[in-house]
């Protein structure tokens, strides 16, 4: 457990907004159990604010974080410590915000009635009082057992504390007083460092935490307790696919069967970016193929009846830049700072066509540039884009064509036509911009994958595990391809011809047979992969638009029309869907369950409902077992021996 | 499956007298002198050891075709020179003699152990083997000098000789796979299987020089569509990879060869390599990339020699080909530049393999695992 606290020790006496200071003042208000009545007001106060105003406070801040670092930085040059800092700024900037959980959704798991006078009481009581305990423990444990819901709940309760105004000079010291080690320029920064120390997670972290102890390193922390070694080795190991099999279930395998366990807490919000999954990329994808949409609209003769105008693609393809920017950008720090969990990503069987995503998105944002940011690409653009798509070409279908566990007929499901796809929409870009091999080539390998893939879907193997049962939104892939290699057939050609017409009729029929089983897409949750399944939508929109440029008819522009209408209503529908999910229902982004099934099938048929109480006879049984592979570590379930 | 392998291992009881003697048949261009212990010999090759000669086909073809070009760019002219036509007609001479004796002695093979023949033609690899005498002869056919067919007849003859089991495996296999309980494609399909497609394809190449359109498209279409259905059940993996012995794994290189070849007749077809040609030969070229980047798949088998190791050469042959006519119409130097890399490494694959098979010409026939080939 780190201790942030060598440069703390002077840390009172500069001018900390009443904002931040405010949190110690409550965190030592949790101390003291007759400050209930107080916190109760504060937590009545709190949770106001924080529903109004969370965003707002969270950028405030950060503002405030900046503020006070220049102060800092200025004081502290001259002792020497400015690399302290800036990684502090840094990386604590960082950590507050994709660590904090967000939410409301406290698990039920803490204590109840604490929890009513005041989540901030407490919870962060123990947490302050159990740290020393919690450094001693090793990785993955609850610390300290029963108290640890209570930690975990700390940690989202002390970001709600934040609002909340309370004034009180003597906190410092008393924050001093009480855990010195703890003293930090910024004490409420504790909190989320605690939280990111939190060493459950440590296995998902890159090097098994080790980076994060080596940037606290960097930043001079005093390492006074061991250099604990998570005894749980992660690193190294592949899932093999039949574990996803076994562990998951649901269209996009994502639930977890009921025996099964997974590795980390079930009960409490995981840091955000291990809850970040890949599939968000999707979101680019269908911003990004709207912004074509429209800029096909605006451009094409057929449908200048509509009268658009190419500024909609142009705000469109802004916008697409920035998400693409943003989300891209999360992935990355998610990448250096958990890369098991997106090892483990890569290894999911429907995941891991999700990392074709990023790329594809590039390709639109390419392909739908307006005239006025740029008219000619340059070629040397294409290569670079299309050089990761064909390396995970390589490893993806080499892994269908050589057998082995991940072959077709086993993982065949429809997230596949996302691998097949970037070809097409390589092939699309590549002959807009007027190469002429490089086109042929992706085509060429795009259409025979497809022809595979499309015939292994269409077979639905017994042998197959990943295909839905129901019709799920993800069947709307289908029409992706089709579509797209007919635009691009017509670009390589030259002009609509028959070899495009039949990809786009394929795809059309494909778009009619699951339009009219609309009916059956219920009952699924909702999930940021949505957002990967409207591209196709408006890829046919697209198609469509093109063919009626060649095949000019009322009935073509009567369907360019419909179609891209539908596409748009879908997308808005879907935003604000996700709107909805990520301010009210605050669960955008939930548990990635996926990712964190355990190594081995638990061998219990008992259902333990609460890790906390059934710890430690769960861990008679897991110590009792005979692990099978002596080179493992000992599979640590998430209670450990609390005792 | 168990039913051909049962088979398979009665017949390699079934001569316990005959001893495993080292007569090593040479492989150089001097003539075969047929051992008296031939008998082990004839026990020993089986139809996969027509490999040998396709690839010595293969490359015979390519040499024809690198020195007949004429209109590459003038700096890579140079090189082509400098390979005389007189090396081609050894080869093909080497390549003829080779073909004739190993014919020959499975000739004597199919006369005096016609059961073993019949255990091949049951078992799921062995049967596409069957069709690698007629390609070795087809390409030998059609790499022919000029100066051997000077009746325009003798070439059409030998041509209808050689299509006819050809064609009349195509109909028992193929007709087995959707007919027949026993052989479904969804069980015997292995990478092998693409052998008799390329077959078609090699019959094709070869009607269309002759002039014979119709024919050569005929088999053309025959070839396509059995390739697709092939291709498809292939990448599916239906059984995963326990149905072929890592020993084999070479023939994976297969999926090299089959898209190289339908470039190839196409464009004998067409007249020129249009853009189905291209997308054939893309598609070997990045199934060429794929399997290049998988060394691991090929661990097992590069451990002994074996005749499974010239199931490397051919498929790279056919590419080297491939890319040489796109270079031919496409007329750029990153073309001409695959072109000639494509066939240095199968000049020099075939050259290593050649090497290294006279040197171990004993292990080549007179393995005792190698009726375990399959």
């Amino acid at each position: 457990m780190e201790k942030s606290n060598d440069l703390g020790k002077d840390s009172p006496t500069e001018a900390v907004p009443s904002l931040i200071r405010s949190a110690d003042g409550h965190q030592i208000l949790g101390f003291d159990d007759d400050d209930t009545k107080q916190s109760d007001s504060n937590f009545q106060f709190m949770v106001s604010f924080q529903i109004k105003t969370q965003l707002v406070m969270e950028w405030r801040d950060f503002i405030k974080l900046i503020n006070e670092s220049a102060l800092k930085m200025a004081v502290r040059v001259a002792d020497n410590q400015w690399l302290d800092l800036i990684n502090l700024v840094v990386i604590e900037f960082l950590f507050e915000f994709f660590q904090k959980p967000s939410g409301n959704d406290i698990e039920s798991s803490s204590d109840s009635s604490s929890r009513e006078a005041t989540q901030s009481v407490s919870i962060s009581m123990p947490h302050l009082r159990l740290d020393a305990e919690r450094v001693v423990l090793k990785d993955e444990v609850e610390a300290a057992g029963n108290d640890s819901p209570e930690n975990s709940g700390t940690h989202e309760v002390k970001f709600h504390s934040e609002p909340i105004i309370m004034g009180g000079g003597t906190d410092d010291q008393t924050v001093a007083g009480k855990t010195p080690e703890h003293r930090l320029i910024l004490p409420v920064k504790n909190p989320r460092l605690d939280e990111f120390k939190d060493n459950r997670y440590n296995s998902f972290k890159t090097w098994s935490g080790r980076l994060e102890r080596q940037l606290s390193t960097l930043r001079g922390k005093p390492r006074n307790e061991p250099e604990i070694n998570p005894p749980q080795n992660l690193q190294g190991e592949t899932l093999s696919v039949d574990r996803y099999f076994d562990a998951l279930e649901g269209p996009e395998l994502e639930t977890l069967r009921p025996q099964e366990e997974i590795m980390l807490p079930e009960d409490k919000k995981w840091p955000f970016l291990l809850r970040f999954p890949i599939s968000s990329f999707g979101i680019c994808l269908g911003v990004s193929s709207q912004a074509i949409m429209w800029k096909n609209l605006a451009s094409t003769a057929s449908t200048h009846f509509l009268h658009i105008s190419l500024r909609v693609n142009y705000t469109l393809w802004c916008i697409s830049i920035l998400l693409f920017a943003v989300v891209a950008v999360t992935y990355l720090l998610k990448v250096i700072f958990y890369f098991e969990a997106v090892r483990r990503e890569y290894y999911h069987p429907i995941r891991v066509n999700f990392f074709f995503a990023p790329w594809i998105a590039l390709l639109f944002l390419a392909i739908g540039v307006p005239d006025s940011v740029m008219r000619k690409l340059p070629h040397s653009l294409w290569y670079v884009l299309m050089t990761p798509i064909f390396c995970l070409e390589l490893k993806i279908y080499g892994q269908w064509m050589s057998g082995g566990q991940r072959r077709l007929s086993k993982v065949a499901n429809p997230s596949n036509h996302l691998s097949v796809v970037g070809n097409f929409v390589g092939a699309l870009l590549g002959a807009t911009m007027g190469l002429k091999e490089g086109p042929i080539f992706f085509f060429a390998v795009g259409l025979a994958h497809y022809t595979v893939l499309f015939v292994t879907l269409y077979q639905r193997l017994p042998t197959n595990e990943t295909l839905p049962k129901e019709l799920h939104p993800v069947f709307f892939l289908f029409v992706a391809a089709p579509s797209v290699a007919s635009m691009a057939w017509a670009k390589i050609n030259g002009s609509f011809d028959y070899g495009s017409r039949l990809a786009y009729f394929i795809a059309l029929f494909l778009y009619f047979s699951l339009a009219v089983r609309v009916n059956f897409f219920r009952g699924f949750k909702f999930s940021l992969a949505w957002w990967a399944y409207t591209f196709p939508m408006t890829g046919a929109a697209i198609s469509t638009i093109r063919y009626s440029s060649e095949v000019s008819n009322v009935v073509t522009k009567a369907l360019s029309l419909i179609l891209s209408t539908v596409a748009t209503v879908t997308v808005t529908g879907l935003l604000i869907t996700t709107i909805l999910h990520a301010f009210v229902l605050r669960d955008l982004f939930p548990n990635d369950i996926g990712i964190a099934i355990s190594d081995r099938k638990s061998k219990t048929q008992k259902k333990w409902y609460h890790r906390g109480t059934c710890g430690s006879a769960k861990d008679a049984e897991h110590q009792g077992k005979t692990r099978n592979s002596g080179e493992k570590e000992v599979r640590i379930p998430v209670i450990h021996p609390a005792n | 499956m168990v039913q051909p392998e049962s088979k398979l291992d009665v017949v390699i009881i079934a001569p316990p007298t005959i001893e495993h003697q080292e007569e090593p048949v040479k492989l150089s261009s001097s003539k075969n002198q047929e051992k008296p212990s031939k008998p082990s010999i004839m026990v020993n090759i089986n139809a996969s050891y027509f490999r040998v000669c396709i690839s010595l086909g293969g490359q015979a073809l390519l040499w024809k075709t690198l020195s007949e070009k004429t209109d590459i760019p003038p700096n890579f002219h140079n090189l082509f020179t400098m390979l005389p036509s007189t090396a081609f007609v050894l080869l093909w001479c080497v390549a003829l003699c080779v073909l004739v004796s190993l014919s020959i002695l499975y000739a004597m093979r199919c006369i005096f152990y016609f059961n073993m023949v019949k255990a091949e033609f049951h078992h799921h690899v062995g049967v596409n083997y069957l069709f690698a005498p007629w390609i070795s002869w087809l390409l030998l056919l059609q790499s022919a000098p000029s100066f051997i067919f000077r009746n325009k007849y003798s070439y059409e003859y030998v041509w209808w000789l050689l299509i006819i089991p050809v064609v009349g495996l195509d109909v028992k296999v193929y007709g087995q796979w959707f007919t027949t309980e026993k052989r479904f494609l969804s069980m015997v399909a292995n990478p092998t299987s693409q052998l008799s497609v390329i077959g078609n394809f090699v019959g094709a190449h070869a009607a269309i020089k002759m002039g014979w359109r119709e024919s050569g498209t005929c088999l053309f279409t025959l070839g396509l569509t059995h390739y697709m259905v092939v291709f498809i059940t292939l990448y599916q993996r239906l059984s995963g990879s326990n149905h072929l012995p890592s020993r084999l794994r070479p023939v994976f290189f297969l999926f090299v060869a089959t898209p190289s070849m339908a470039a190839l007749a196409w464009k004998s077809i067409n007249g020129s390599f249009d853009v189905q040609c291209k997308m054939l030969f893309f598609l070997s070229l990045f199934l060429f990339a794929s399997l290049a980047s998988r060394p691991m798949l090929f661990k097992k088998s590069m451990k002994e020699f074996s005749v499974a190791w010239w199931a490397f050469s051919f498929p790279l042959t056919f590419l080297a080909l491939a890319a040489t006519a796109y270079a031919h119409q496409v007329k750029c130097v990153v073309a001409s530049g695959l072109a000639i890399l494509l066939s240095a490494i199968s000049v020099l694959v075939f050259i290593f393999l050649l090497v290294f098979s006279t040197l171990k010409i004993d292990s080549l026939f007179a393995n005792p695992k190698s009726h375990l080939m399959y």
